[in-house]
């Protein structure tokens, strides 16, 4: 950053106060005339209208928002406004302590203990990092096939009236192909992701604390034979940041524990492959951890080769409390 | 200048960070305002995060009743996390902060960073 600070954050405070001016101007002016001068309104109540009362709100709101955001930045330290956006301009009296206290910034346990497993205390949720892919895939598909039927209707109830659409014809050659090849791709990938079979991992206890000892319940479903299953332990570090005007995130495996291989054997309808191991979390491995741009991630992956599908990886994650000296965190009721 | 009072700068959960500052070649009437501060913030490839477990801000007559050519004693009670850790992307630090506002509109900043726990590098 270079020129003096002060100026810039001036010229931006006062970029938003103008905005909001306008906003207030404008909008003032469009509900004033119409309420006290009704003949003489030229905009009357109609599109038109609350096109410009809404695009007038937006400015006063863009305006007033931007306008504080700049003031606090200039007026108070980067600590004080932390404080403020947590308890607000006016300081609230000290309310009593719940009775549980979760430890700051580490992400709640309440997602990953409302499933009971069968065998173990808890079903964990499934990461499926191709369900998003899948679902834009079919959204894109369903949306091109339906733009395509639409078009396919008007070509054809011109030639019933005798009129053949060259331009629309030639137009709908492509898109077919297009739609094709997108039904095509999402059915693959639906295959891929639905076919193999679900995986369940259940566990002892949550939340996971630092020294200790769990057991672990894998259960593979489907109709496969697998060559080779394997189940592990890993600590991921995340970050985001800005790059120019994209936000991109990082990721690094710090810590990665093999809990488990099973080689060669087949699966059935109605008999599952269960795997029962234990694992532990080391004695000085960080906590899960979550914060506006920064994460740290642990989590159980099962990766699995079959005969005939691709290979495939399932994330499970899960939460390590740290470890307290004296005094056990408690988890959360 | 801050001092923490404790004999290492190395504090588990729930010990009380205990630490002092003072003011020096400062005339106290110069000082608007004072904020006293325990934070963590993120470092590394990611945007950084702020947290702030302790905020004191010291005005007027809070200012004004203070002595201010002894050290002004502070005891924080320290949380459960997040714990100081140094891994590949991230790096999460505590420290104790000091500004001072004075009449001229100058900011002075100090601060002395201390270690939450024992996690000391990336697992």
């Amino acid at each position: 950053m270079s020129g003096w600070w002060f100026v810039g954050s001036f010229g931006e405070a006062l970029f938003f106060a103008s905005f909001f001016l306008v906003g207030v101007v404008c909008l003032t002016t469009l509900v004033g005339w119409q309420f006290l001068s009704p003949t003489t309104q030229v905009v009357k109540i109609g599109y038109g209208f609350w096109l410009l009362t809404t695009v007038s709100a937006a400015f006063i709101v863009m305006g007033a928002v931007g306008f504080w955001y700049r003031v606090l930045k200039v007026a108070t330290s980067d600590e004080h406004r932390e404080i403020i956006a947590k308890h607000g301009l006016v300081s609230r009296p000290n309310r009593p302590h719940p009775k549980v206290l979760l430890p700051p910034m580490v992400p709640l346990l309440t997602p990953f203990t409302d499933s009971p497993g069968a065998k173990l205390a808890y079903r964990l949720p499934g990461e499926w990092p191709g369900t998003g892919a899948l679902i834009c895939i079919g959204l894109f598909a369903m949306a091109w096939n339906a733009m395509i039927a639409v078009f396919c209707v008007f070509a054809v109830g011109g030639f019933l009236q005798g009129k053949v659409q060259y331009k629309l014809i030639v137009l709908l050659v492509p898109g077919f192909y297009i739609g094709l090849r997108a039904g095509q791709l999402f059915f693959r990938s639906y295959v891929r992701e639905i076919g193999i079979g679900s995986t369940t991992v259940e566990i002892e206890d949550l939340p996971l604390v630092p020294g200790r000892t769990y057991k672990l319940l894998l259960v593979q479903y489907g109709r496969l034979v697998i060559k080779k299953l394997s189940i592990r332990l890993v600590c991921e570090e995340e970050s985001t940041y800005h790059f120019g005007t994209d936000v991109r995130t990082e990721r690094a495996v710090v810590w990665l524990q093999p809990i488990m291989e099973q080689g060669r054997c087949r699966i059935d309808w109605g008999r599952p492959l269960e795997l029962e191991s234990q694992f532990s979390i080391p004695l000085e491995a960080m906590h899960s951890f979550q914060s506006l741009h920064n994460a740290i991630h642990w989590k159980i992956i099962v990766e699995g080769e079959a005969n005939r599908w691709p290979s495939y990886s399932r994330s499970f994650p899960v939460i390590v409390y740290p470890l307290v000296r004296n005094k056990p965190v408690s988890p959360q009721s | 200048m801050i001092r923490l009072l404790g004999l290492q700068p190395t504090y588990m959960s729930h010990d009380v960070l205990e630490f002092e500052y003072r003011i020096s070649n400062i005339h106290q009437n110069t000082i608007s305002a004072i904020e006293v501060s325990v934070v963590w913030l993120t470092e590394g490839k990611g945007t950084e995060d702020l947290g702030v477990h302790f905020f004191q801000r010291l005005t007027g007559n809070s200012l004004a009743a203070s002595d201010w050519s002894l050290p002004q004693k502070v005891q924080v009670p320290l949380p459960d996390s997040p714990l100081s850790y140094e891994g590949k992307l991230l790096k999460i630090s505590w420290c104790v902060r000091v500004r001072f506002y004075l009449n001229d509109g100058t900011e002075l900043v100090a601060q002395q960073p201390f270690y939450l726990g024992t996690v000391t590098r990336e697992v």
